[in-house]
């Protein structure tokens, strides 16, 4: 990939290199970057779509699923017509019309240790905390940035972790992986497709601020009630004893 | 006294619940509330639910004081 910026790609990312602390060294770190999506759902399908707009250079897509009616509710990357399709096959074409200067691989399987190595940054879209905690791990150990969403009915929860900064602190020192499933989903509880767009514009913002330097807050918890209109910044203190990160990993 | 916010559909059962209460950990809140509020209580004891006090994730144990802020916030797993 060209490590300067074409005249098409001056007028397409003209209202990034604009900015003071963007510009065009900037775009080229966005440029060059390689992020994983897992999960192309309500939160994968704004997280996908922004930064893919915002040029990522390389974006990996992993999805299982195909689409249903179901997901049109809130899963903003596919139409009526993409019924029965992978997810990651309808999401990297419209992906790829957005924004043809990017690379995208797309994985219509499970996630796996291996696709999560060689990632600048991964962005955890999935929907249990199986798959949740593999990616921390994983992250973890190779020192992978880490950010998670969730969400349910009217609420969301985003967490970040800068694993190439820090070392202790990350998903399980406050979910601990062995701890059940809630009973409440998405599936038997509903989510209001906004609230997955705004947490999903969080985790697309907070992948845009780790790129160019700006992330601070190792281990930030945000927390949104859509129904109150409230939000809530939480900070998180490592566990010594976490199987992960702590002194028994 | 301890100054309680219950987050998200927490607060849909704790709508009656006094805004402060005295008592010494997160865990004695929830045992407080049993008697007077089974539905919240319930919904307390779910896994993941998460407790903070002053903004930072702590666990069930953690002391409280006076003026102490804690926050219940239920578990959000979809995606």
């Amino acid at each position: 990939m060209s490590t300067e910026l074409s005249h098409d790609q001056f007028m397409r990312y003209s209202r990034h290199l604009l900015m003071d602390d963007i510009g065009e060294a900037g775009q080229q770190k966005l440029s060059q970057a390689r992020v994983l999506i897992v999960g192309l759902g309500g939160l994968g399908c704004p997280v996908a779509l922004y930064l893919a707009a915002a040029g990522v250079g390389q974006l990996s897509l992993c999805d299982p699923d195909h689409v249903e009616l179901s997901n049109l509710q809130r899963q903003i990357l596919y139409t009526d017509t993409d019924c029965g399709e992978h997810k990651v096959k309808c999401a990297e074409r419209e992906l790829s019309a957005l924004n043809p200067h990017i690379s995208i691989s797309s994985y219509s399987s499970e996630i796996s240790e291996e696709l999560i190595d060689n990632q600048d940054i991964v962005v955890d879209c999935t929907d249990n905390l199986a798959a949740r905690q593999l990616i921390n791990s994983r992250c973890h150990n190779n020192k992978i940035g880490f950010v998670s969403a969730s969400a349910l009915g009217w609420e969301g929860q985003l967490m970040a972790f800068d694993f190439p900064a820090h070392s202790t602190l990350c998903l399980n020192c406050i979910i601990d992986k062995n701890s059940p499933e809630p009973m409440q989903n998405c599936s038997n509880s509903g989510v209001v497709g906004p609230v997955l767009g705004a947490m999903g514009s969080l985790q697309a913002t907070t992948v845009i601020r780790m790129l160019l330097g700006y992330f601070q807050q190792h281990g930030e918890m945000q927390r949104y009630d859509g129904k109150a209109g409230r939000w809530l910044a939480l900070a998180a203190k490592a566990k010594s004893d976490c199987l992960v990160c702590g002194e028994a990993g | 006294m301890i100054n309680l916010l219950f987050f998200g559909r927490l607060g849909d059962f704790a709508t009656q619940v006094p805004p402060t209460i005295e008592a010494s950990t997160p865990a004695e809140i929830r045992q407080l509330l049993t008697a007077d509020f089974p539905d919240l209580a319930r919904e307390l004891q779910q896994p993941q639910v998460l407790v903070s006090v002053n903004k930072m994730i702590v666990g069930w144990d953690q002391p409280l004081f006076d003026g102490s802020e804690v926050a219940f916030l239920p578990p959000v797993t979809g995606g």
